[in-house]
This record gives C-alpha cells, structure tokens and sequence, in this order.
C-alpha cells in the first residue's frame, strides 16, 4: 500500500472551491493590454532622437585627424538586405493615404517656447503642452479634443521648467518621465521621477524611487506589465586615443563605435519601494505586445539581438547582420517587427550612410532604407517608423508603414525645431514644417489611412 | 483581435480554464492565488492570440504562460515570505480523515520545493508530460528537467517518510 504521486495529486486538484476564471475580464484585461501596449509613447524614441542629434554634433573639439583618403573614397556599401532609398518613395495624398486630425501653429519660436502636441490618448484626445514661457515659468497640459478643438486644462503641475517625456497616455492615467536632482558629482545621472495623473481623481501624483540609481535620460518604456523600464549606464564603449578623427564635413567620424551598455531595472508605477534588478545588460530595449527585444550594446556596434516571449520567458537571438560600420542609435519594434536605426559612416562628397533596417522576430531581414541624412525610429507604440530629412533634394517628412509596407513622403521641407516626436498611437504620426521664414512651425498630427 | 478570434479565443479560455487553476494551484498551493495567476496567464495567450491560431499548440502555450506567471511570483515571494514547516505527524483514526492528511501531505512537501522543481514534479505526474514536454513548457533543457524532477521526488519521499505517512510511489508512464 503505498501513496500514488499522480493519484494524490488529482484528488488533491480535484476539490477546486467555486469561483473559476472570469473569461470576460480576462478578455477585457487583454483588450485594455493590447491598447496600452499601443498607447505607449517611449523612451527608446526620445533616445534616439538625443543619439542622432548627438551624433550630428559629436565631439568637434576633439584633436582628431581626418579620415583617411580610402574610406572618403569609397561610396556606402550596399546593406545585406533588399534595400529601398528616399527616391523609392511615393508623394503622400491627403484623403487617400493620410488624414490629418489636427494641427498647432507657432509663429515665432525663435521668441519663446510655445504651444506644443505631446501625444495622443487611447481615447483619442491629443496632450497639449503650453510651455514653460518667459512669463508663465511652468507648463500647463491640456487635453485636446482634435474634432472640436476644445481643450480639457488639468490641474496645474507643479514642476517649474522640468522637461517631461509621456511614457503612457490611456484612458486611466497619464503618466509622464521626468528628470530628478542630479545623483552623480559630474551631474551626468540623474533621478528617475514620473508624474502620474489620475483621469478619474483628476490629481498629479509624484512618483520616485530612492532605490534606483540614477539614469542618463529620465525616460523609460512601459513594459506590457504596466512597469517603467529605465536603463542605468553599465560600460562606455572606448573613444580612439587622440578622439573621433574627423570627416570633410566637418563632423566627428564615429562609424564603428564600441558600443555602450546599460542595466536595466523596472519600477512600479505605484509603489515607490517597488524597484527591480532586471538582472540584464542590455544596449536598447523595446517592447511588443508581448515580447520585450533588446540588443547587447548601442551607440556603437548593436551586437545580437534578442527577443524574450515575455509569457513564457523563452528567448531567442540573432545576429542581426548590420554593416561592418554601423552605430545603433535607436531600437524600436512592433508586432512581429524590429526597427534598427543606425549611422554608419560618412563618404565622399559627405554623402551619410544613414539606415533604418527592419528585420522580423525571428531575424528575417524584411528592408532596409538606406540614404544620405535619412534619419528613421520607430516611435514605441506606433506601426509607422517616422523618416526626417533635413534640406536637399529629399528633405521632408517620410513614413514607412510596417503593416502595409508602404512608404510614403508626407512633405518636402522640415522646421528645425524637432517637433515631430511619437504619438503613442500605432497608425498615427506627427510632423512639422516650417513658418514664417523659419521663426516658427506647424506641428501636423496625422493618421495613414489603410 | 477580430470578432471571430476573439470568439475563438473566449471557447478555448473556458475550456482550458478549470484544467489550468487545478495546475495553477498544485504549482502554488492557494486556490485564489491560482484563479489569479491563471487569469493572467490567459492575457498573455489573448495578446498571443492571434500568432498560436497561426501556429497551434494553444493549450501548450496556455500551459507555459501558467508556469511561468507562478515561478516569477514564487521567485518575488520568497524574499518576503517563509514557508512554514509543514506539522504532517499529526495521528488520525479515520480513514477518511487519512485520505485528507495524505492530501495534506503532499501539499505541504510540494510547497517545500523550490518553485521549478515544483513546476516539473506538477507538470510530470499530474499533466502526465514527458520529460521534453516538460523542457518545452518550462524553457529549460531535458537534462534539466531530469535532474530537478529526480531532486523532487526525493525531497517528497523523504517528507512523507518522516511524517510516517505510506511510501510515496511514483509511476512512471511517459518518456523519463
């Protein structure tokens, strides 16, 4: 006579009380998910947008020496991958291929600080930012509805000119990044803060946490858990002895980096004892619906990339064949796509090896757009990855549909005041072109049409 | 998703459903908790939903996404909680009262097993999966699965020795 392992568990398991699973709620919770997922507006976007501007104006103090004539020489080599250039894409149509839902005017930032969109909500409403200004040294956020024009003013934020960063705008709460006291001498790493709104309460809450250290950019990513996901730095990639040396142009030639290294810690959007060692060195993170994608390093060479099912924690990686010198300046991704933005050297004539190379989950190269200043993201949340070029020939707004593969050219001139920005929505974007001889912008905030 | 895969995915949620928080609950030991960690398993497969009706093996994937939510929670548990031994000595004159204490019994020493060690004695003998199976589900190796089941079965024979309760037998069906 003895005990029967799986006998002793089924009539252990047997006697379950009543109150099984909801199956509607567990449908309403996915529905909400998918949603939040999509809503999600994040800091791998605004890092790159930092990294590219970065890498345009790097290091031109140092003493470097100019590139060697060889490499000027050579023209960009063609990726590893079907490729598609500037050219390949197709004037975009109002009514047709776009609509657009609203769009904000200023006339003179050169001035002041304005009136800017800052994103959209689940339900559609667009955050509307006034500020801070010389005589109003704080913002003021608003939410907008695009198809009255009618503005909804939350109660005032009291954060004095503290740049903020949306990192979830839903139907329930908004929830803003924002930049703490300096947590290093050099001043470098700063305290993660996020400020919470309550749609329902209509209340500011102010959320940091005194067990994580201090971070570069004060952004992050909402994971599909409902966490922040923000990276301290781990490793710097290594400048050449005597600096970057420096190309025909003008510009520090950082082709090739090493690539930098972070830490990754997740943090309760409520709790603020709630902070976790992800136990990961990453490069850049991004999230799907439900996997989470990083690569090993960024700003230099991105290393494999590896894809966790972030339901079963399996995880997979690939080598994802960039060029020999390529920088991973941001990493985005989307359903069953990953979006690598990358510079990989200047040539003759200071013609910019400038890439945006899409792969699938399970590291098919699916297109790379390929050309001289094509500077490309996927903003988080979003389908379309957003192509600025600034002057020439192919200046303008372009977008990629991942979805559709369409590649379209919104307009032909850019402001210079980086407005564009993500939207938190996955068919919707934002662009700007450029007022009263430059002294302004209108910000445009559009949809593709399928 | 879609009407009909939503439709789809509602049919196979309630099917699946009981089956899982039985698992759920062997692999953690409270009812509730169970209920919990299967409704947030079944999320993960609704935002999966439409790549596993490309590529079938949904009840597989429901199966993992539940082992996985009760080990991330056991592994968030245990820096804040202690098991507390399990008093399993406790005569009893019924043989209706034995059966329950054989229940308990269990219970107690499969909530005395590190959470993956736990997954792959629950996973074995009460899903009936064989060892790859259970490598698959988990996200582990064959070996893996091997030796945490071996140590597992170990720790339980020795608890409901030293409880003086009848030897624990383990059979063996599928794929060792």
């Amino acid at each position: 006579m003895g005990n029967d392992l799986a006998e002793l568990m089924r009539s252990s398991a047997d006697d379950a009380p009543p109150g099984d699973v909801d199956v509607a709620s567990v449908v309403a919770t996915g529905r909400r998910r998918v949603r939040r997922r999509r809503g999600l507006v994040g800091a791998t976007a605004l890092a790159t947008a930092a990294v590219v501007t970065g890498a345009a104006t790097l290091a031109l103090t140092s003493a470097g020496s100019n590139v060697d004539d060889d490499r000027l020489a050579a023209s960009p080599p063609r990726p590893d991958a079907p490729t598609i250039r500037l050219s390949d894409a197709e004037p975009a149509v109002e009514g047709r291929d776009y609509e657009e839902l609203t769009s904000y005017t200023n006339e003179d930032l050169e001035a002041d600080n304005g009136q800017y969109l800052d994103g959209v909500t689940d339900d559609g409403l667009v955050l509307f930012r006034d500020g801070p200004r010389a005589d109003q040294r704080y913002p003021r956020f608003a939410l907008l509805d695009p198809a009255t024009g009618d503005k909804d003013w939350l109660p005032r934020l009291d954060i004095d000119q503290t740049q903020t960063w949306p990192v979830e705008l839903s139907t329930d709460r908004l929830v803003l990044a924002g930049m703490g006291a300096p947590t290093s001498e050099d001043g470098l790493h700063v305290a993660q803060l996020a400020y919470v709104f309550d749609r329902d309460a209509r209340t500011w809450r102010t959320m940091s946490w005194p067990d994580l250290p201090g971070v570069e950019l004060p952004a992050g990513d909402v994971g599909p858990d409902g966490r922040l996901y923000v990276t301290t730095p781990d490793t710097q990639g290594a400048i050449p002895e005597g600096g970057w040396p420096v190309g025909t142009d003008g510009e520090a030639e950082d082709a090739d980096a090493e690539g930098d290294t972070f830490r990754l810690w997740s943090v309760s959007l409520t709790d603020a004892d709630d902070v976790r060692d992800e136990g990961l060195v990453v490069g850049d993170v991004a999230f799907t619906d439900d996997a989470m994608v990083w690569t090993d390093s960024s700003n230099g060479d991105a290393g494999m990339v590896h894809v966790r099912d972030l339901a079963t924690g399996e995880e997979t990686a690939f080598d994802p064949r960039t060029g020999e010198r390529c920088n991973l300046l941001g990493l985005g991704a989307s359903g069953d796509r990953i979006v690598l933005s990358q510079y990989c050297g200047t040539y003759a004539d200071g013609v910019r090896d400038d890439r945006v190379q899409i792969l699938s989950t399970d590291g098919e190269q699916v297109v790379t757009i390929q050309d001289s200043g094509a500077e490309g993201w996927l903003p988080a949340g979003s389908e379309v990855v957003n192509l600025t070029v600034y002057g020439g020939e192919h200046g303008g707004t372009y977008a990629y549909d991942l979805a559709g593969g369409r590649f379209l050219r919104l307009s032909e001139d850019v402001s210079s005041y980086g407005l564009g920005g993500p939207t938190g929505q996955p068919r919707e974007l934002m662009w700007h072109t450029p007022e009263n001889r430059g002294r302004g912008a209108t910000q445009h905030l559009g949809r593709l049409l399928d | 998703m879609n009407p009909d895969a939503e439709q789809a995915f509602t049919e196979f949620a309630v099917a699946a459903r009981t089956r899982l928080r039985r698992t759920a609950y062997l692999m953690c030991g409270d009812w509730d908790r169970a209920r919990d960690h299967v409704q947030e398993a079944l999320v993960r497969v609704y935002v999966r939903w439409p790549k596993l009706q490309k590529q079938g093996g949904e009840l597989a994937y429901a199966r993992r996404a539940v082992a996985s939510v009760v080990i991330d929670e056991a592994r968030r548990r245990s820096s804040r909680e202690f098991p507390a031994d399990p008093d399993l000595a406790q005569p009893t004159t019924e043989d209706v009262a034995a059966a329950v204490t054989d229940r308990a019994a269990l219970m107690a020493a499969l909530a005395g097993l590190p959470p993956r060690q736990r997954a792959c004695v629950v996973l074995r003998f009460f899903e009936e999966l064989d060892v790859r199976e259970t490598a698959a589900a988990l996200g582990c190796s064959e070996g893996t699965v091997k030796s945490q089941t071996s140590r597992a079965l170990a720790s339980l024979r020795s608890v409901f020795e030293s409880a003086s309760r009848d030897e624990l037998v383990v059979n063996v069906m599928r794929g060792q």
